[in-house]
C-alpha cells in the first residue's frame, strides 16, 4: 500500500469515524470528537492530495459495490491525478479549518446529531468528488457534497424563516446542476462506451460541443458564476459559518476543478469558442460579482458575493489559457492555467479566513449587518487581525496570496501577444480591463469590510459588548491566515508542484522561495525578498519615528472635537451603506439601487420635520429579471395544471376514457 | 500682469510690515510658555460673545501690515490642529459649552490667550440676562491682552510670549 492508498483509506476511515461519533455522542463532547475527526478527514485529504501532486500514484481505490444498472461498465475507482490531487490538498485544508472552527462555534441545531452528520458527509463529499478517477463516483460524491450540504444549511430551520427560502433556492440549484452533469457525462458515457475519465478520450465533434455546454453549465452553477450564482448570496448567509466557508472556499472549487476537468483531461483541444466561453462567463461574473459585493451591508452576503467574483476570475483565467494554447503561446497559456489553480487556492485560504471571521463576529454579536458592527478590533484581536489577513488577501494586495495568484494572472495577460489573432485582439485587452476593474473594486468593497466591521466605535449594543471568541475558533483562524500569507511570501514550490497538474512547462522557484516564469523572459516575483527589503528601509522610517516621539510626546485630547458639541455618536460615523454610496450611484444602472427618503412632519406644524427615514435595497438584477419571471411562469402553468386534476373522479374516468380512445385511433390507423 | 510688473512692483514698495513693538500683555503668575510650543504655534480663535471689535484688529494682526505669521503664529481651522485657543468677548449663556468643548479638544499642552477687556470683568456687557460670565470665571487664562480693543501690537506680543520668536 503506498501513500495514496493509505490516504485516501484514512479519509473514508476517519469521515466513517466522524458520522458514527456524531450519532452516538451527546453534547459538548460530539462538538470535539465528531469535530475532531472531520478534521482528520481534512487532513489525510491534504496529505493525499499533497502526495498525488508530489509525484505519488496510487493504484487506487476499487469501490466493491454492485450498483444496479450499471452492468458491464467500469468499476468504481478513486484514484486521485495531479489535477484532482491540487483539489484534494485545497479542499482537505478549508475542511480541516472549517472543522476545528466548528469546534467551538457549532451551537443549537449546527451542533446536533443532523448538524454535525450533514458536515461529516458533507466534508467526505467535497474531498471524494476530486479523488474520483470515473463518472459514476464522481456523481455520487457530488451528490453526498449536495445533500451534506443542504442538510447543513437547513440547520436553523426553526427559528428563522429565510432559512427555508435559501434552502430551496440553494436545492433547486444544485440539483440543476446535478442533472445537468448527469446528461454531459452521459452524453460522454454513451460516446466513450464506458465511465472511467481514461476511456473518454477522443471524443468527435458535435458530441464534444455538446456535452461541453452541458457539464460546464452544471459546473458553472455550483461554481457561482453568473447567470446561475443566485443561491450563493442566499445559502451562505443562512448557513452555520463553519458551513458557509467550506461551502464558499471548498465547495464552490469543485465546479472549478469540474471546468478544468473537462477542458483539460476529459475533451482537450476544443474548439476557440469554447475558451472565448469561459472568458466571457468568467468576466461577467468577477464584474457583477464584485459589483454586487462592493453595496451589501451584510457581511456574509458581501463576502457571498465576493466568492462569484473570484469564481468569475479563476474561469477566465482558465479561458484564457485555453485561448493561448489554441493560438500556439503556449508559455503565456501555462501561466494562464498556473493563475487559475493559484487563484483557487488563495482563494479558498482567504475566504475560509473571512467566512469563519464573518461567523466569530455573528458568535460574538449576533450581527452580521457592518452597519451595525464596528470598534470590534479592540475587543476581537485576533478575529480582527485575522480577518485584516483575509481582506488584504481578497483586495490582492502584498504579502498575501491574492497578490501573487492575480499578479500571475495579470503577468499572462500582458504577456500574451494579442497582435497575431483576431480574437486575441479583442479579448485581450478587454479581459485585462475587467480584472483591472475587478482588482480596483475589489479593494474599496474589502476596505469597508475590514473598516466598517472592525474599526471605529461600536454602532450597537451587541458590538460594544463582544468579546473573543474561543480557543479553537482562534486557532482555525489563525491557521488560516498564516496560509494566505505563507502562500503569498512563499510562493515558488507550491506553484512549481502546481506546473505538474495541468502539465505547464516554465515555473521554477527561484532564490528558495520565490517565483520564476520562465517562459515570459525573465518575470520573477520575489514577495519574501521584497517583504524584508520593505522592512528594513521600514526600519529606518520606525527609528527616526521613534527618536522624534521621543523628544516630542505624545499630546493628550481630552475630548473628541464635535464642532463644539459633545455629538460624537456612533450614528454619527460612516458607515457600510454610507461607504458604497458613490460605487451605488456611479453603478446605479447596474445595480439597481432602490432608496427612498421619507421625512415626516409634525401634525400641527406641517414646515417643522420630526423625523427623516432612509431606506436603501439593492436588487439582483439577474434574479429579478430571468428568475422570478420563470418562478413566475411555473406557478401558472402549475395552476393550469390543478385545474385538470380538480380531485373529481367522473372528470378522471373521462380522461381514462380518452386515452383509451386515442390510443385505440393510433393503433388502428 | 507680468512677471517683472510684479517684480518691479514688490521692489518698488519694499517692506510694508510694521516694526516690532512692546505692549503690555498679562500672564498669569507661574506661566511657563510650554517648550515644544517654541517657535511655531497654531492658533485656533473662539469668538465667546464679542462685539467683533476685537476679530477686526485679530484679523488685522495676522493682516499683511503687522503679519503674525512672521513670529511663528498661524490661525488653523480645528482646535485638533492647534496648540493656543484664543478668546474673545464676554462667555454668552449659549458659548459657555462650546467653549469648554473647544478648549478640551485642543491638544495638551495648550496655551490659552483671551483678547480684550471683556474677557475680564465683562466690561460694558456685566449684568447681561445673556451673559453667564467672563472668560476667566470658567478657564485658566494664560495670557492676558488689555484693551478695548487691544492694538494688533499687543495680540502679536502675546503670541510671541509663547512662540518666543
Amino acid at each position: 500500500m503506498n501513500l495514496v492508498d493509505a490516504g485516501l483509506y484514512g479519509l473514508l476511515g476517519s469521515a466513517t469515524v466522524a458520522i458514527v461519533m456524531a450519532i452516538v455522542l451527546t453534547g459538548r463532547v460530539r462538538n470535539v470528537i465528531a469535530g475532531l475527526a472531520v478534521l482528520a478527514t481534512g487532513v489525510a485529504a491534504a496529505l493525499t492530495g499533497l502526495a498525488t501532486l508530489l509525484g505519488y500514484s496510487g493504484t487506487g481505490l476499487a469501490i466493491p459495490v454492485a450498483l444496479p444498472l450499471v452492468g458491464d461498465l467500469d468499476a468504481l475507482v478513486l484514484a486521485p491525478d495531479r489535477l484532482g490531487g491540487f483539489f484534494m490538498l485545497l479542499a482537505g485544508l478549508v475542511i480541516a479549518a472549517s472543522a476545528l472552527f466548528g469546534i467551538g462555534y457549532a451551537h443549537g441545531p449546527a451542533a446536533s446529531r443532523t448538524g454535525w452528520t450533514g458536515f461529516a458527509a458533507f466534508a467526505l463529499g467535497v474531498v471524494l468528488v476530486p479523488a474520483a478517477a470515473d463518472a459514476i463516483t464522481f456523481l455520487l460524491a457530488w451528490e453526498l457534497m449536495a445533500l451534506g450540504s443542504t442538510v447543513l444549511l437547513l440547520a436553523e430551520h426553526a427559528t428563522r424563516q429565510a432559512v427555508r427560502a435559501a434552502t430551496i433556492w440553494y436545492a433547486v440549484m444544485t440539483h440543476l446542476s446535478f442533472l445537468l452533469l448527469l446528461a454531459g457525462f452521459g452524453v460522454l458515457i454513451n460516446a466513450a462506451g464506458g465511465t472511467s475519465w481514461a476511456r473518454m478520450v477522443g471524443i468527435a465533434e458535435p458530441t464534444a460541443s455538446l456535452a461541453f455546454a452541458l457539464l460546464v453549465a452544471g459546473f458553472a452553477t455550483k461554481a457561482g458564476l453568473v447567470p446561475v450564482h443566485v443561491w450563493l448570496p442566499r445559502a451562505h448567509p443562512e448557513a452555520p459559518s463553519h458551513a458557509s466557508a467550506a461551502m464558499s472556499a471548498a465547495m464552490v472549487k469543485m465546479g472549478i476543478y469540474g471546468i478544468l476537468l473537462v477542458t483539460l483531461r476529459l475533451l482537450p483541444n476544443g474548439p476557440s469558442w469554447w475558451a472565448v466561453v469561459l472568458v466571457a462567463l468568467g468576466a461577467i461574473s468577477a464584474l457583477y460579482g464584485i459589483l454586487q459585493a462592493s453595496v451589501q451591508s451584510d457581511l456574509k452576503r458581501l463576502l457571498a458575493y465576493s466568492t462569484t467574483e473570484n469564481v468569475g476570475l479563476i474561469t477566465t483565467a482558465i479561458g484564457v489559457g485555453l485561448l493561448l494554447h489554441q493560438s500556439g503561446q503556449h508559455a503565456a497559456a501555462d501561466v494562464a492555467l498556473i493563475a487559475a489553480l493559484l487563484l483557487a487556492l488563495s482563494h479558498a485560504a482567504f475566504k475560509t479566513v473571512l467566512f469563519l471571521g464573518a461567523g466569530a463576529v455573528l458568535h460574538a454579536t449576533g450581527e452580521r449587518d457592518l452597519d451595525q458592527l464596528g470598534g470590534l478590533a479592540s475587543r476581537m484581536p485576533i478575529t480582527a487581525l485575522t480577518f485584516g489577513v483575509g481582506a488584504l488577501g481578497a483586495a490582492a494586495l502584498p504579502v498575501t496570496s491574492g497578490f501573487v495568484a492575480e499578479w500571475v494572472l495579470l503577468q499572462a495577460l500582458i504577456h500574451a501577444d494579442a497582435k497575431t489573432d483576431r480574437l486575441l485582439a479583442v479579448v485581450m485587452p478587454l479581459t485585462m480591463g475587467v480584472v483591472a476593474l475587478t482588482i480596483g473594486l475589489g479593494l474599496l468593497t474589502f476596505v469597508k469590510a475590514a473598516g466598517i466591521g472592525f474599526l471605529a466605535r461600536p454602532r450597537s449594543q451587541a458590538a460594544s459588548e463582544a468579546s473573543e471568541v474561543g480557543f479553537s475558533m482562534r486557532l482555525a483562524l489563525l491557521g488560516s491566515a498564516g496560509l494566505t500569507i505563507g502562500l503569498g511570501l512563499i510562493p515558488g514550490p507550491l506553484s512549481q508542484l502546481l506546473a505538474g497538474a495541468v502539465g505547464a512547462s516554465g515555473i521554477a522557484t527561484t532564490g528558495l522561495t520565490g517565483l520564476e516564469l520562465g517562459g515570459l523572459g525573465v518575470v520573477v516575483l520575489n514577495p519574501l525578498a521584497l517583504t524584508a527589503l520593505t522592512l528594513v528601509l521600514l526600519a529606518g522610517v520606525l527609528v527616526v519615528n521613534g527618536i522624534a516621539s521621543r523628544r516630542h510626546p505624545r499630546r493628550e485630547v481630552e475630548l473628541p472635537w464635535g464642532c463644539g458639541g459633545e455629538r460624537t455618536s456612533p450614528r454619527m460615523e460612516y458607515n457600510a451603506t454610507s461607504y458604497s454610496e458613490p460605487l451605488a450611484r456611479v453603478f446605479g444602472g447596474s445595480l439597481h439601487t432602490r432608496r427612498s427618503v421619507e421625512v415626516e412632519h409634525p401634525d400641527d406644524a406641517p414646515l417643522l420635520v420630526s423625523g427623516i427615514e432612509f431606506n436603501q435595497e439593492t436588487v439582483d438584477l439577474v434574479e429579478h429579471r430571468v428568475y422570478l419571471p420563470a418562478a413566475r411562469l411555473a406557478e401558472r402553468f402549475g395552476d393550469f395544471a390543478r385545474k385538470l386534476q380538480n380531485g373529481s373522479i367522473h372528470r378522471y374516468v373521462g380522461f381514462s376514457f380518452a386515452a383509451l380512445l386515442l390510443v385505440l385511433v393510433l393503433v388502428t390507423r | 500682469m507680468s512677471l517683472i510688473r510684479l517684480l518691479s512692483m514688490i521692489t518698488r514698495t519694499g517692506t510694508m510690515t510694521e516694526p516690532v513693538a512692546d505692549a503690555p500683555i498679562e500672564t498669569r503668575d507661574g506661566f511657563v510658555p510650554p517648550a515644544c510650543l517654541r517657535g511655531s504655534v497654531q492658533v485656533r480663535h473662539v469668538d465667546a460673545g464679542s462685539c467683533n471689535g476685537c476679530e477686526i484688529e485679530l484679523g488685522a494682526a495676522f493682516g499683511p501690515v503687522y503679519d503674525a505669521e512672521r513670529f511663528g503664529a498661524r490661525l488653523v481651522a480645528s482646535p485638533r490642529h492647534a496648540d493656543v485657543v484664543t478668546v474673545t468677548g464676554v462667555v454668552t449663556q449659549n458659548m459657555v459649552e462650546p467653549l469648554l468643548n473647544t478648549i478640551d479638544a485642543t491638544p495638551n499642552p495648550r496655551v490659552i490667550v483671551s483678547i480684550g477687556d471683556c474677557t475680564r470683568g465683562c466690561g460694558v456687557f456685566a449684568g447681561s440676562y445673556a451673559v453667564a460670565g467672563s472668560v476667566d470665571d470658567f478657564v485658566e487664562v494664560d495670557v492676558h491682552v488689555p484693551g478695548c480693543p487691544p492694538a494688533p501690537e499687543a495680540i502679536i506680543a502675546a503670541l510671541r510670549a509663547v512662540t518666543r520668536r
